[in-house]
């Protein structure tokens, strides 16, 4: 015997019945926690790329009037000589495409009934050369010719939560109406060519897109809110909207700057927020069951042993050594425990992804999810630390009460 | 006179026994010297536990003084004493009170590694110890592969393995036949025969009383030397309510 630490050890393999069920629960709170930090960890880089497909891009170069103030009229502080800064922006390592964009507000009337819309005047050709996707619902996308011209058909989509709002179908005409940038109210005619989602309802129910001439021609300028960046990848994206800034851009007198799509998405970071409390909750519940149930094994070991405490105790152990018996018999089945449960929640996540589950909506959204779960490495060490120490705390208090015994009650102990 | 190895002076314990305070040692004093074989007899309650609690530092008492090879111990609290206990006493219990998980060898060596002894010491000292007792053979046995007999022949050899200043034994032959009881107390005898080591222990069994250098009889918290011509009267322990 080298260490009367070998106690502990065998301990743990002596009473397999209480080791098998300790690291039961130990296994099933790892596992809660790998497989939801796992979904969480999806869901953001999910919702994450999907921010960004959806038209927010990696970044945007905007006025710095804008930023500050806003807009009283539509691009009003809008980029002018766009054309001149998207080949400047291509030029930059890491930038993939640019578009620009027009967004304006305004009233869509289909006769008989308006209601108020958001629009984006977007550039279908490079939407599409970037890989941003509109999620067509019914009919067709906006082609893909450069501009609508003063006497042809100008098309629009329909978020479709506003297109049921107007009983608006394919084929149908709308009027748009908005603001322009001298002050005035402009009317334009569009078609409806099909309708789309965005994935949230709040902005289906008001969602119009037209092409950036439409947009332009509406308003009344020659110019774009923003110039939206594709990058080759999302992690670059910190490297480049420091770049842009540097580089100190102008665009028809007004500063320009960069913002990330962090920066931006708003909706996102409100969702990251909500389902890490719902994370936090969810390991606050699983570590306080773990410990209740541990601690109460660890309880029952101690007093199984009192009076082989007490026993150790008149041979000469001191109290440290007392509480390393117990405290170790934690330690080893909560690394054990842990161990295990990263393992099983490895294969379990394999399952899962392979079995291609849908999800019903989450709150906000107009579709099902798939149910597919990250295994994340770097959880995997928060988890297996935090479920060993737990285990370890667990046996904490009923190692405090043991190296606290009495010796004479504790070898009269039956 | 030499020191004497354990000195208790003027002890006083009581305990409460539900609502009753019983008196455990009212004012005892007791000398015991190197390589004695002593018995410390008297009825079930009479506090023979209780002295020996206190003798091995395992338990305080109320009042009075408490010697170890001349340090006085009575003040430093028992936590502080584990080193002490570990170098100065062996202990004989009389459930065993082995360590489940270790084999015959490790129980042995427990005390050893306790105390920090190097490892080759302590291989040395245990072999010969399990040699001594008679179980070499089973030095692989955990305690539920032994007798019962078997048990308490590792339990002395784990009070001797340290090479204590007296062994403790409460009642060590109380949880064993007659037989297997006889051969204990021979064993105990021939180790400090041979060993010199000195043996205190707790009985209330009659012939194991007539087997022991030193009688000290205890009675409601009072000590009281048995001279040898005393002892054979043994309807005299047999009225005091000791087994016969």
């Amino acid at each position: 015997m080298k260490s009367f630490l070998v106690i502990p050890v065998r301990n743990v393999l002596r009473n397999r019945r209480r080791t098998a069920i300790t690291l039961l629960v130990i296994v099933v709170g790892a596992m809660a926690l790998m497989l939801s930090g796992g979904f969480f960890e999806n869901s953001y880089g999910g919702l994450r790329e999907q921010t960004i497909r959806n038209g927010l891009g990696h970044l945007q170069v905007l006025s710095e009037p804008f930023l500050k103030d806003g807009e009283e009229r539509p691009l009003a502080q809008g980029l002018q000589d766009y054309r001149a800064l998207q080949t400047r922006l291509e030029a930059m390592p890491h930038v993939v495409g640019t578009t620009g964009e027009v967004s304006f507000v305004g009233l869509v009337s289909n006769g008989e009934k308006s209601e108020a819309f958001l629009g984006r005047g977007v550039e279908p050709a490079r939407e599409q050369q970037m890989g941003f996707t509109t999620r067509i619902k019914a009919g067709r996308a906006l082609s893909l010719e450069e501009a609508a011209l003063p006497d042809a058909e100008h098309e629009a989509l329909l978020g479709v939560g506003l297109a049921g709002a107007l009983k608006a179908k394919e084929g149908d005409l709308l009027t748009l109406l908005s603001t322009t940038t001298d002050g005035s109210l402009n009317g334009i005619d569009v078609k409806v060519v099909g309708l789309f989602t965005t994935g949230v309802k709040e902005f289906d129910d008001r969602a119009v897109k037209v092409k950036l001439g439409t947009a332009q021609a509406l308003v009344g300028a020659d110019r774009v809110t923003r110039v939206i960046v594709k990058l080759d990848e999302t992690r670059h994206t910190d490297e480049v909207v420091a770049a842009i800034n540097a580089a100190g851009l102008e665009a028809g007198g007004l500063k320009l700057r960069a913002r990330s799509w962090s920066e931006l998405a708003t909706f996102y970071h409100q969702v990251v927020r909500m389902y890490d409390a719902i994370f936090l909750v969810l390991g606050v519940i699983i570590t306080v069951l773990v410990v209740l149930s541990s601690s109460n094994t660890m309880m029952m070991a101690v007093l199984e042993r009192v009076q082989e405490i007490g026993t150790l105790m008149a041979l000469g152990a001191r109290r440290w050594q007392v509480l390393g018996i117990f405290i170790l018999e934690g330690l080893l089945v909560g690394s054990l425990g842990a161990a295990l449960g990263l393992l099983m929640s490895f294969l379990a996540i394999q399952g899962i992804n392979a079995a291609n589950i849908l999800l019903p909506p989450p709150p906000t959204f107009s579709s099902g999810i798939a149910l597919k779960i990250n295994f994340v490495p770097r959880l995997c060490l928060v988890v297996f630390v935090l479920v060993t120490l737990t285990q370890t705390l667990s046996a904490l208090l009923p190692s405090i009460k043991a190296a606290r015994l009495k010796i004479v009650d504790a070898l009269r102990h039956v | 006179m030499t020191q004497p190895a354990i000195q208790l002076t003027d002890i006083v314990r009581d305990y409460q026994l539900g609502k009753t305070t019983v008196h455990a040692a009212r004012g005892v004093s007791l000398e015991f010297q190197r390589g004695e074989f002593t018995a410390l007899a008297g009825a079930s309650g009479s506090g023979k536990t209780t002295l020996l609690n206190i003798i091995g530092c395992i338990d305080k008492p109320d009042a009075g003084r408490v010697r170890v090879d001349g340090q006085d111990v009575t003040d430093t609290p028992l936590h502080r004493l584990a080193g002490l206990r570990n170098r100065y006493f062996g202990f004989v219990f009389q459930t065993f009170n082995l360590v489940a998980v270790l084999d015959a060898y490790e129980n042995v060596e427990l005390p050893l590694v306790l105390g920090g002894v190097p490892a080759r010491q302590r291989r040395e000292r245990v072999e010969a110890l399990l040699e001594s007792v008679g179980l070499a053979n089973h030095r692989h046995h955990r305690p539920q592969e032994l007798s019962g007999g078997q048990r308490q022949r590792v339990a002395i050899a784990r009070a001797l393995v340290t090479e204590p200043l007296a062994v403790l034994a409460d009642e060590p032959t109380a949880n064993l036949d007659s037989k297997t009881g006889a051969d204990i107390l021979e064993l105990m005898a021939a180790l400090n025969a041979s060993r010199g080591v000195t043996f205190i222990f707790s009985t209330h069994d009659h012939h194991i009383i007539n087997r022991a250098a030193r009688v000290i009889w205890l009675s409601d918290g009072t000590v009281r030397e048995v001279p040898p011509a005393e002892r054979a009267a043994a309807p005299s322990f047999r009225a005091a309510g000791v087994n016969s």
